[in-house]
Parts: C-alpha cells; structure tokens; sequence
C-alpha cells in the first residue's frame, strides 16, 4: 500500500440519503480535515484534540486507522466496534464513505441578535444623541469651466460643502468625482465622516445613511443594520462564528494560528467572508444599497479583534497576555478589506487587556456603569467571562476563564443552546427535563447543566462537594435513585432514559461533568469575589449585578446563585441586561459621543489579573463547592475526642 | 472499579502517646479542613511525637486515600485541591523538624509552569505529592523560561524536571524548553516529565519528553520508575 499520495472520501447526509460529498485529501489528514477541505460542518469544539465528541461521525465503508483512545474514551468501546468515530483522530486509509453526523443541530441554535428591551430602555435614556460622525451633504457643485484658470473637479466639490472638508480625500472617492458631478449638472450628495469625504454621489441621497454594529464573538457573529439619522434597526443578522471548526474555544483558535502567519489568514478570511456575508444579508433584507453603509462598529474580544484586523496573536495566548494593539481604531473599509460596504469606516472600540476586549468596553457603555452612583457589577458569563466592578469614581475589570463547559463543551453529552438540548430539569418523585424545541433531548447545554447542578443539590442526589453518591441512593425516591448508578468510568446520573432520547442513548451527567462545571462556575465566582475584595465591597454593598451576553439570557438564576456561580444576592439586584456588548456598539455606531467616551472610559478602568492574585487559589478552590465553606464546624470541637465517623 | 478505603498504619498506637487518636485529622485531610489539620499538628508535635510519625501516621492516609480516589475519578481537583491544601498546611508545621532528621531524598525534582503560564494549581499538586513520596522538590513556580530551568536543573543536579501547561497555546513551550535542555547539552541527565490538561501521552512522544502523567498520581508513580533509571552524571 503507498504510503504517500490521495485518499477519497465521501461523505453522505446524516438523513441518509443520496447526496454524497467527495474529496481527495493527502493520505495521513483526517476525516476532521477532510470535512473542512469537502465543506461539510463537522465541528471541532476541543480544537481536534479528542477530547469532546463534536466531530463523531460513522464509517460506511473502507478502512480508516484503528481506534485510537480518544475514540474509545469519547464514544465508548460499542460505538468504536459499530465504527463510530471521531472525525479529528481518524485517517482514511482507503478510500471510504463517511456519514458525518454532527449531534448538535445548528438550526434553532439560540444566538441573541438584538439588543433586547433592555437596549431600547438605554437608548431611550437621558443623554443619548444621534450623532454618528456620519453627514450627507446636499450641495450644488460648481464644474470646473474655464481652461484658462483651472481648478479640479475636486477642489469645485470641496468647496461646496460648509463647514469645509478635510482636503485628503479617499482615492476611491477621487474615482468617482468625475462623473458624479457631471450626471446632475453638479448637483450632489457630499458624505463626510468626522469631515472627511467618504462618498461623492450625484442627486440627492441625503436619506440613505446607513450603519452596521457587530460584536463578533468566539462562538457567534451577531449584527444589525441602523439608519444613522433615526436611530432605526432595519435588519439583524447573526450565525455560529465560521471559525469554530478551528477550534471552539478562544485558546484553542489562538493556539491554531499562534506561529503561523498562513492560518492568521485562514482565521482572518473566514470572518471577513462572513461579515461581508451579513452586510449583504442585511441590505438585502432591509431593501437598501450596501454602498450606502458608511461607519460600521465592530466589538469582540481581543483574539476576535486581532484576527478580524489581522493583527497576530500569538503573544494574546501567553502570559502576560498583551495585547498587540488596544486604542480605538478607524480603518477605511477597503483596507480590510470589507468589500461589501466599499464606503464605510470601520470603527473598532478600544481593549482594556489581552481577555478583558472591546466587548466588555461596550458593555461599559451600553449598561452606563461608569455613571452610575451605586456599585455595581457587570458580569458577562461565557467560555471567557470578564467582571465589572465599581461606580462612577473607580472601575476595575477582570477576566474569568470558565473554559467551554457551560457552552457543552468538554461534558459527556454537552451541546450548545441548540434544538434537543436540555435546558432546565426538575426533581420530584422523579426527573423531568426541558428541551428546546420539545424535541427528544439530545444532549444538555450549559444552562441545562447550572439547572440540573442546583437541583441534584437540592434532591441529595450529589453532596455541596459535588460528589454524587449512588451508595446512598436508596435514600432517593425510587425513581430518582434509579437514575444515580456507578459504571466503568465513575458515577453517572440519567436525565433523560434512551427510550426518550434523540441519539438512542442514556442522556447522562456524569461526575466529570459535574466536575468540568464547578471549574467553570468558580471561576466566574472567584472573579466577582477577587473584585469585591480588592475594591472593599461586601455583597450588601452591590445595588445591582447585572448579567450580559448570550448565555445570561438563558441560565435560571435562582439556580446559578445556588450552585454558587453568582453571589447570594436577593434575587431583585440580578438582572439580565440583554446582548450588551451589542447594544454598547450600537450606541457607538449612533453616537461618535459614545464611541470617543469608550476611547477615554478604556484608561479609566482598573485591570485586575487574577492568577497573579496571592488570594486567588484560596478564592478559587473555595469557589467550586456548591455550599459555602463550614469554617468552624461545632463537631470538631470535640476534637480528640470525637469518635470514627462512617 | 473497587472504592478506596482509608488504610490505617500499622502499629500507630505504639508510636504515639496514651489515648491519642489520628481520625480526626485523617478526616481533616480528606475532607480538606485545613485549619483543623493545622490544630491537630501543632498538637502532635506539642505532644513530642515524631515528625516523620506525624506525617505517616497522621497526614499520609488521609491524603494517600485522596490520591486513589482522585487516580479513580471519584474525586476531582476541587476536592484534591482542599486536601492538598490541607496536607500542605500540616506539612509546612514538620517540615523543619524532618530537614533536621536530615532524610536523603529520593531524588531532586525541578518543578514548574512553562514560560507563558500562569497556571499554579495542577503543578502544586504534583510538587505536595513528589514531597510526600520523598522527593526534594524545587518548585520554580509559573511562567519559568527555558533557561531557568536548566540553570536550577544544573545547580541542584536535579535528577528530574518536570513541566506543566494548562494552556494549548502554552503546550508548544514543554517542547521549547526540551529542546533547549538538548542544546545545553544536558538532557541525558536529566528524566523529563510533562502534564497538564491539554497534554496527551502522544504529545509527550512528540515533544521529546521521558514521560507523561495524566494526573498527580500517575506524575508521582512515573517520578518513581524513572528517578531508577540510569542517566548521564552532572558534574
């Protein structure tokens, strides 16, 4: 057999039917990267490093290499015989037909668009103006007539507009003076932003001033198309971020283009292809021209930021994390390039540190925390969270990697927020779950997980430790104490029975599980308490602590202060404040007062790093159980005394 | 998977005083109560029992009963962590008193976070439990250059080193720091382990390391054969 040259692979529909999809990779790739090279989704949530079940997919026909452990371990000895397999650990050895089978459904993925009502109420609030920077001059341009004293037909359009532009004028723009002027007997629309002509178009066009605001996030691209001059949204747009087959984490997709100048590219072309895509979208739907979208507002966070400018990241992933750049930035659209808005300005919002981005600088601004009289703190909850802490007088940010647990990755039958996936759980006589889309549940997202944590608590099916305990599950109601039982690799809860299931299997939380998410939630935890202690404030000091992001909107908050992910606050002082990293570059897309506060609110704020912090093992290792800790227990006063214990 | 049970020492009672009892503070350790550990020490050591006694008898089964359950996945770091925190505080009470009785180490082991990382946790797990199996551990801590690790290596005449990294962009530094040992001309003299969470047994093949450990008590199991194995002297 040669050892070098092509292999062909096929891969067919998960619905099974016809439609085959094939491609010659170099033999030694694997199916992961032949997925990619065939475009077939095939996800890489761990960063194909066999250690989730994102890319598990069945081998028809040919062979393929043996199993290697990941697989075992992922999929379980029966699968493996039944040749399943994990895309990222498997090579084709003969040709062969793959069906890929991605579990988690990116249709009904739950991804937050808008701003929400709680974007409206800022908006509306006092002191917000429409002011984007972005002006439509109505002007009757002279054209140049006399031979003898020549002017140009640019210096004749400059000087109709008042207050006079700035004189460097783009090249594009040069382009199309020309003719322009000509077509209306010099009658045009002039478009400045911040004074410098963006735009030269003939007639009239004053109403069609359009904006983009789009805060790319690691695992998703959200967007919206404004009318600058009311304020108006016209059209939402929004999609998993293409880059997560590189790998669904923020760390693994730095560690995919770290040293690698070619897969910068690669990273940097799938966002730019997708947010091309979306202005596209968003001007079709909303029936306007995509030349007519002048300032475009981008937030995210810095690896998102550095790859969208193509900056490189490689030292973001090592400490001290550094970002290569962090003050606001404007760039011409062209220079991107952003080929579909050929004449916006693309703004970025400032950094404040390598995991603290210009997203959570735009939930500063949206959620106003730097005017507010009483602290308090701004928590966005995701695979990189950041805090933020304070009032009007002192601002401090940390960032709290939680890892990608509570987005389903690294958890036995994890999945993100999408169709099938268990999102809340009762315990009673038994267990009930809720699924989104009331399909047969095919896996647990992170808000399910935070759900069935609080109430495995609560119904004594696991211990404040966390430790599940099926030795003592006949202290269970029958039902529920069937469910807890011990197999090969350690304790394991049923959620959901096979009989009920999508996949034809047990939807199990297994002690792992429950272990990857006390990581996880502790470290959220252990930030807001590292601020509160370095700022002096008790939990009674904090008026308000205010959830943000995506996965705010969906986790039980009663149930997140149980497992301890948030502070015991009552319930009144927690509030979901919506997509605010959206909103905050909307207000800067609406506002050149708002975006230039970012660019002097950025210096304001106060960078705390955790690891570095001499109290923060303590806080952290505290933070992972589910109680609080039992300092001075009454028992161990009788010290020697006290007899063995069972 | 059979559960692991507390093994209670041998003949403790005849090396402690009348009516003394260890439970409480084999309990104390497991249940990562480290302040309780702490009382209990001070008193042992009031009590004049010896130090090597006191980490035997008293500290060690609590922890050893730990490390299995942790080895077997029935406790995680969290739990790990609190015990190891609490054998830590116990051991920081001793630890003078045994340097006096002056016990020739097992081996010398140069421990630490790759440069890059901040990550203290997983590699102070691994250095407690290298100590508890009796190795004299320099714990160079996190985000340690290449260089210092072979000068500490070379001026300890370290036996082993061993590198950890809990990021995947930080992983690519165990190789680093490998190949630097290579060029100083100093790695036959030393065994190098590598862990951490995104580290695999493949990867450790790759990157040219001796060995890998998936959690604290594989590392400390590998120190042990490997520490046997010939290498080239320092010197």
């Amino acid at each position: 057999m040669p050892e070098s040259g092509l292999v062909e692979v096929g891969f067919v529909a998960p619905d099974g039917g016809r439609a085959v999809r094939r491609v010659r990779i170099e033999r030694g790739a694997s199916l992961l990267d032949a997925a990619q090279a065939a475009g077939v989704g095939m996800d890489a949530t761990c960063g194909a490093r066999g250690r989730c079940r994102s890319c598990r997919c069945k081998i028809l026909s040919g062979d393929v290499s043996p199993a290697t452990m990941q697989d075992t371990l992922q999929l379980g000895h029966e699968e493996v015989q039944e040749r399943f397999r994990l895309g990222c650990q498997t090579r084709p050895v003969t040709a062969c037909e793959v069906m890929a089978l991605p579990p988690k459904s990116e249709a009904g993925h739950q991804i937050l668009t808008g701003a929400g009502p709680a974007g409206a109420a800022v908006m509306d609030g006092a002191g917000f103006t429409l002011d984007s920077g972005v002006k439509k001059h109505v002007v009757v341009s002279n054209i140049p007539r006399e031979e003898h004293h020549q002017t140009s037909d640019l210096a004749e359009v400059l000087a109709a507009v008042d207050p006079p532009p700035d004189r460097r004028v783009p090249l594009a723009v040069m382009r199309k003076i020309p003719q322009e002027l000509r077509k209306r007997r010099g009658a045009l629309t002039v478009t400045t932003f911040n004074r410098q002509v963006i735009d030269v178009e003939a007639g009239d066009a004053s109403e069609h001033a359009y904006g983009m605001a789009f805060d790319i996030g690691t695992t998703s691209i959200v967007g919206t198309l404004m009318h600058l001059e009311t304020g108006e949204e016209l059209a939402a747009v929004g999609s998993v971020n293409p880059q997560t087959v590189y790998g669904g984490d923020l760390m693994s997709r730095i560690a995919y283009a770290q040293f690698d100048e070619k897969k910068l590219v690669t990273l940097r072309a799938k966002v730019l292809n997708a947010v091309n895509g979306f202005i596209k979208e968003a001007c079709a739907n909303a029936g306007v021209s995509p030349g007519h979208v002048y300032k475009i507002v981008v937030v995210g966070n810095t690896c998102m930021h550095h790859v969208f400018l193509g900056v490189d990241v490689t030292y973001v992933g090592l400490a001290p994390y550094a970002p290569a750049v962090s003050d606001g930035i404007v760039v011409a659209a062209g220079e991107l390039p952003l080929k579909a808005a050929p004449n916006a300005q693309v703004c970025l919002l400032p950094i404040v540190a390598g995991f603290v981005g210009a997203d959570t600088m735009a939930c500063v601004l949206a959620t106003r925390i730097h005017e507010s009289g009483a602290l308090r703190a701004l928590v966005d909850i995701g695979t990189n969270g950041e805090v933020v802490m304070g009032s009007k007088d002192r601002l401090m940010a940390c960032s709290a990697p939680a890892g990608p647990a509570l987005e389903g990755a690294q958890i036995r039958h994890g999945m993100r927020g999408a169709m099938g996936a268990i999102e809340d759980v009762r315990i009673d006589d038994d267990v009930h779950c809720g699924v989104i889309g009331q399909a047969p549940a095919a896996g647990i997202c992170g808000s399910g997980l935070i759900d069935a944590c609080a109430k495995m608590v609560g119904a004594g099916v696991m211990d404040a430790s966390g430790r599940m305990r099926p030795r003592h599950r006949d202290r269970l109601p029958a039902a529920v104490g069937a469910r807890l039982r011990t197999t090969g690799t350690g304790a394991e809860f049923v959620l959901v029975w096979d009989a009920d299931a999508g996949k034809g299997e047990d939807v199990t939380l297994t002690q792992g599980d429950v272990r990857q998410l006390q990581l996880a939630k502790s470290a959220i935890y252990s930030g807001i308490v590292m601020l509160q202690r370095v700022m002096g404030i008790g939990d009674a000091d904090l008026a308000e602590l205010m959830l943000c992001g995506g996965f705010g909107n969906y986790i039980n908050i009663e149930s997140a202060v149980t497992i301890r992910l948030l502070p015991r606050l009552p319930r009144d002082r927690i509030t979901y404040v919506g997509n605010a990293a959206h909103l905050g570059a909307q207000m800067a897309l609406l506002s050149e007062r708002e975006r230039i506060r970012a660019e002097e609110l950025v210096h304001r704020i106060e960078h705390v790093a955790l690891a570095t912090h001499p109290e923060f093992q303590d806080i952290f290792v505290d933070g992972m159980a589910f109680e609080g800790p039992r300092s001075d227990r009454p028992e161990r006063a009788a010290g020697n005394a006290r007899s063995a214990a069972g | 998977m059979t559960e692991p049970v507390l093994q209670i020492p041998e003949g403790w009672e005849a090396r402690a005083p009348e009516g003394w009892e260890w439970q409480t503070l084999w309990e104390a350790v497991e249940e990562g109560d480290h302040r309780y550990a702490h009382e209990r020490v001070e008193q042992a050591i009031e009590a004049n029992i010896d130090p090597r006694t006191i980490l035997d008898d008293g500290l060690f089964p609590g922890f050893t009963l730990q490390g299995d359950r942790f080895s077997e996945q029935i406790i995680f770091i969290p739990e790990m962590l609190i015990t190891a925190r609490a054998m830590k505080t116990g051991l920081a009470l001793i630890r003078p008193l045994l340097a006096a009785q002056a016990e020739k180490p097992v081996g010398t082991f140069v421990m630490g976070t790759v440069l890059g990382d901040m990550h203290d946790i997983g590699q102070s797990i691994v250095t407690i439990m290298l100590e508890n199996a009796g190795f004299n551990v320099i714990n160079l801590g996190t985000d340690v250059h290449p260089d210092r690790f072979i000068e500490t290596a070379r001026a300890e005449q370290a036996d082993l080193v061993g590198f950890s990294a809990l990021l995947s962009t930080t992983v690519y530094y165990q190789k680093v720091t490998i190949e630097e040992f290579v060029k100083a001309g100093h790695r036959g003299k030393v065994k190098i382990l590598v862990g951490g969470a995104p580290t695999t047994q493949e990867w450790a093949d790759e990157c040219g390391a001796d060995g890998w450990g998936r959690d604290a008590v594989q590392a400390v199991k590998l120190a042990l054969a490997l520490v046997k194995q010939p290498r080239e002297t320092w010197a």
